[in-house]
């Protein structure tokens, strides 16, 4: 499909307005749904996804669990609605397998799964809205919902999608862009810059494979700051209404001097 | 009959100046790398380099690469001496020897229950680790193994003790003690395991007439009070009571009680307060001099002035 | 679906159900139902949206029984097998593994499909089709899908389901068009393309001179406005509302949390319209689970819970309005931003 709209015009705008680094509007809500163990809801621009992940728990299916880490078990929806044009996609539809598998194959290295030898953790990825970069969103989201489960990871999973119009290299694309574009989605680990995930189903000149690759990379460590701040600003909520109660049960602890307190309480602990 | 609610709306400003990522690594620098000081620095996330582990040992939620202890959850770190954690603020249950947890059975096996205990696998209850009728000491026989339904079957909510790990870290539990076994006169509340802390005892009695036993998995059983002399004693333990599915008598008094016990947990969970006696106790009272109905305390306005007497200092 | 309970559990459950001063779990009485969460056009894509929760908790709690719907529009032929004459509704339930994390895929697939018949059933009724649904008499209509994506079930499904529906369906804008036709140039004048209004009256267009019946002929059409969402949905009032009975023995309660639909033999959906504010009609009728009931029971029951979808029914009405309101009045603080 090609449309009429120009990708990048003269003055070097995007058709939604954005510069051709610009990252869109990242909105990130990360309070607990339904009976999850961890939940987040991640929009980038228009794109919206929800994730929701369950475990480490008993397996489902006892013939699939492993002796030596937990299975990881992926399950996408893409609601009907989504999209400009009805859809209804099965389970099986292929796009939805090919879009889970990524993700799995993503997180199988990065989330601490020999601490769980026969469990199982359930991430099912809801796909809200699509307006491009649903891979992207759907990374970031499961990112966010597993620290909020509190399964240890070894790091952050940030993933941008890039493109290529013409010779200039594109961040963030849209449905739009993303049709007209060459584009490749990459996932990163911000603490060791490693690499985990780098997708592409469009050709494109290798020469221009190495911007595009590298821009992906230092937008991965822009959206870190985001969610890391997301996450910290949940984590200091909780542990801050987690202070304030026990006051009344422990006698003589100070409320005034929090690592005197800290100690205190964990004293009481063991 | 039925009140209409809006969904809470998103305002996600963090309160925190943006910059530029070059200059924010800058930012960053000054806050993060303070070693001089680790213990001011007391939240962390996955990923973030805590200290060196030539000086201190790696403990849970932590992991060593490159000689760095690094963090892999997102909670608060714990220094014991050499020793450096960290505490996911919010998580499943992790179970340690001799913990009191509350649970569901899951599966009856061989020779085993298997029982949700909110934890990463079920727990196992072998049918050694019970008391079984007619003395505590006597041999188990094979008539037993047939009729464990009659002991637990599923869905039975059941208290008990973590005994022992398995090689590949399901716990194993027991219910060899008369405040052990099955559950009964009352119901079920569920909170996040971290709001359960490790007490002198996790039996409470409220002077409402209503027995609580938080289980450190976050499952909470509320029900009528039992006085002691009326448990089952050690000479006359009885098969009949202690495995019955029978409820005693409850009065409406008692009924409303264990009502209201249980929707003060459930609001003091949604605002993350941590669950002790003296907290429940307090936050009972308040609400009786409230004078409000038993569902009062759900309501938004309610349970923030609740918390919020909780927390006012005295 | 069945929650896991212990026999004591069930007991205490039907004890308190049944005591001379019934008192819930939660301390709600028999006929209370938990705090409804309600929010209108939250799918930017579809033609109409909602999103209800039952019984979420504040802040930290999480959970309650949540069901997100939209409607969306689209054009088919009138011709058999697909299109009708009037356009049609197709609804269709999908449920999250996330709100059933302990069924199989199969099992899912079975509860999709079961709760599926009972809202296309109920929802498809001819006495309930919007009567602006067509868009060229026997050439183009309007294909009305209601999707509703269960996100979690805290228990009383149907209610959320049949609610979420009513409030998507009330959303809902079906855009303006207007049938336009080719007219081949007369005396009087050069006109190409003209509004069907003016040329209704002109014979032998596009038929055969053999034809006398009056055909329409417009044969195809345009948006009236295209930067309108277009005008609500017709008859928007009439959309039912469902009112679950959860019964053990003689006493009924509504709104069940899952241990308590655990500890019931039978439930009772009764789905009602109301047109006016004295008439109402039942659209459709359901007995869940083993237990059985007497025909003077059913009656009694019957009678009794219409005053409740009634209700309902008021106070949904009031919170959909109330809606409307709220997103007019950001759709005007947006644009005052911007200007």
């Amino acid at each position: 499909m090609s449309s009429r709209v120009e990708i990048l015009n003269d003055g070097g705008y995007r058709s939604d307005g954005r510069k051709q680094y610009e990252l869109r509007d990242i909105t990130i809500d990360l309070t607990p749904r339904g009976s999850a163990d961890g939940s987040a809801t991640i929009t980038h621009g228009l794109t919206e996804v929800l994730v929701e992940v369950f475990g480490p728990r008993e397996a489902k299916v006892r013939s699939q669990t492993m002796h030596d880490r937990a299975l990881i078990n992926v399950e996408v929806s893409l609601l009907p609605f989504s999209a400009s044009e009805r859809r209804k996609r099965s389970r099986g539809d292929k796009r939805v397998l090919e879009l889970a598998a990524a993700i799995k194959s993503t997180f199988e290295p990065v989330v601490q799964t020999s601490i769980y030898p026969r469990s199982e953790i359930d991430i099912f990825v809801h796909v809200l809205q699509q307006d491009g970069g649903l891979l992207q969103a759907g990374i970031n989201a499961t990112t966010l919902a597993l620290i909020t489960a509190g399964i240890p990871m070894i790091d952050f999973v940030c993933a941008v999608t890039g493109g290529v119009y013409s010779t200039s290299p594109l961040l963030d694309l849209t449905t739009l862009e993303e049709n007209d574009t060459p584009n490749v989605t990459v996932a990163i680990m911000p603490r060791t810059k490693k690499v985990t995930l780098v997708s592409m189903e469009t050709r494109l000149h290798v020469d221009r494979f190495g911007d595009v690759f590298k821009l992906a990379c230092e937008a991965g460590a822009v959206l870190h700051q985001e969610m890391k701040v997301a996450v910290e600003s949940r984590t200091r909520k909780l542990v801050g209404a987690m202070e304030t109660g026990p006051s009344i049960a422990i006698p003589g602890a100070e409320r005034g001097d929090r690592d005197v307190y800290m100690e205190d309480n964990m004293n009481d602990d063991f | 009959m039925i009140s209409f609610a809006s969904f809470p709306t998103q305002t996600q400003n963090y309160g925190i100046t943006k910059h530029h990522p070059d200059v924010q690594d800058d930012v960053n620098m000054d806050i993060v790398f303070d070693e001089e000081d680790l213990s001011s620095k007391r939240l962390t996330c996955p990923g973030e380099v805590l200290t060196s582990s030539q000086t201190f040992m790696r403990g849970h939620g932590t992991y060593v690469v490159d000689e760095e202890v690094i963090s892999s959850v997102a909670g608060t770190i714990e220094k014991v001496n050499k020793l450096i954690s960290v505490r996911a603020v919010r998580t499943r249950y992790n179970p340690e020897v001799g913990d009191l947890i509350v649970g569901r059975i899951a599966e009856v096996q061989p020779k085993r229950w298997k029982v949700d205990a909110n934890s990463r696998q079920d727990a196992v209850l072998m049918l050694s680790s019970v008391n079984l009728p007619g003395g505590v000491q006597r041999r188990k026989l094979e008539s037993d193994e047939l009729q464990m339904r009659t002991f637990f079957e599923e869905g039975d909510l059941l208290v008990a003790e973590v005994q022992a790990f398995f090689a590949d870290g399901a716990m194993s539990i027991h219910t060899r003690s008369l405040k052990y076994g099955k559950l009964r006169n009352g119901q079920l509340v569920v909170v996040p395991p971290v709001l359960i802390r490790r007490l002198k005892s996790h039996f409470v009695t409220l002077p409402c007439g209503v027995d609580l036993i938080l289980g450190l998995n976050g499952y909470i059983w509320v029900s009528k009070h039992v006085k002691d002399n009326e448990q089952e004693g050690e000479e006359g333990f009885d098969a009949e009571a202690v495995y019955s599915n029978r409820n005693d008598a409850i009065d409406d008094a008692t009924r409303s009680a264990i009502a209201r016990v249980s929707n003060i947990i459930r609001t003091l969970a949604t605002y993350f307060v941590p669950l002790t006696d003296a907290v429940l106790l307090e936050a009972y009272e308040w609400c009786v001099e409230q004078e409000g109905g038993v569902a009062d305390v759900l309501q938004q306005d309610v349970g923030e002035a609740l918390v919020a007497a909780l927390n006012a200092p005295r | 679906m069945m929650a896991s309970i212990s026999k004591s559990e069930k007991a205490y459950i039907q004890a308190s159900l049944l005591s001379s001063n019934p008192l819930r779990a939660d301390g709600r009485g028999l006929h209370d139902y938990r705090t409804v969460s309600l929010e209108t056009g939250v799918a930017p894509l579809a033609n109409g949206s909602a999103r209800v929760n039952f019984g979420k908790a504040v802040d930290e709690g999480g959970g309650g029984t949540e069901v997100l719907a939209a409607t969306k529009l689209e054009i088919e032929d009138v011709k058999p097998g697909e299109g009708e004459e009037g356009g049609r509704i197709v609804c269709t339930v999908t449920c999250s593994p996330a709100a059933y994390p302990q069924l199989s895929s199969n099992a899912l697939d079975e509860l999709q499909y079961d709760y599926t018949t009972i809202l296309h059933q109920t929802l498809s009724h001819p006495s309930l089709h919007p009567t602006d649904l067509g868009i060229i008499p026997y050439k183009k209509s309007w294909l009305l899908n209601v999707d509703l994506v269960v996100l979690s079930d805290a228990g009383n499904i149907y209610d959320a389901l049949f609610m979420s529906a009513r409030a998507a369906l009330w959303d809902t804008k079906v855009p303006v068009t207007r049938a336009v036709q080719y007219v081949p140039p007369q005396s009087d004048g050069a006109r190409g393309k003209t509004d069907t209004e003016d040329t209704m009256e002109v014979e032998g267009v596009g038929s055969s001179s053999l034809d006398t019946r009056h055909m329409p002929t417009a044969s195809d059409f345009e948006l009236s406005d295209y930067w309108d969402e277009g005008a609500p949905l017709s008859g928007r009032e009439k959309w039912p509302v469902c009112v679950t009975l959860n019964i053990h023995s003689t006493a009924y309660f509504l709104d069940a949390t899952l241990l308590e639909e655990a500890s019931i033999p039978l439930k009772l959906l009764v789905v009602y319209t109301f047109t006016s504010p004295t008439s109402s009609s039942i659209q459709a009728l359901r007995l869940v689970g083993p237990g059985e009931l007497q025909l003077p029971q059913i009656e009694k029951l019957l009678q009794e819970s219409e005053p409740f979808a009634r209700q309902l029914h008021t106070a949904l009405n009031t919170k959909l309005k109330d809606e409307d309101i709220r997103r007019n009045q950001k759709a005007r603080d947006r644009f005052a931003l911007r200007s």
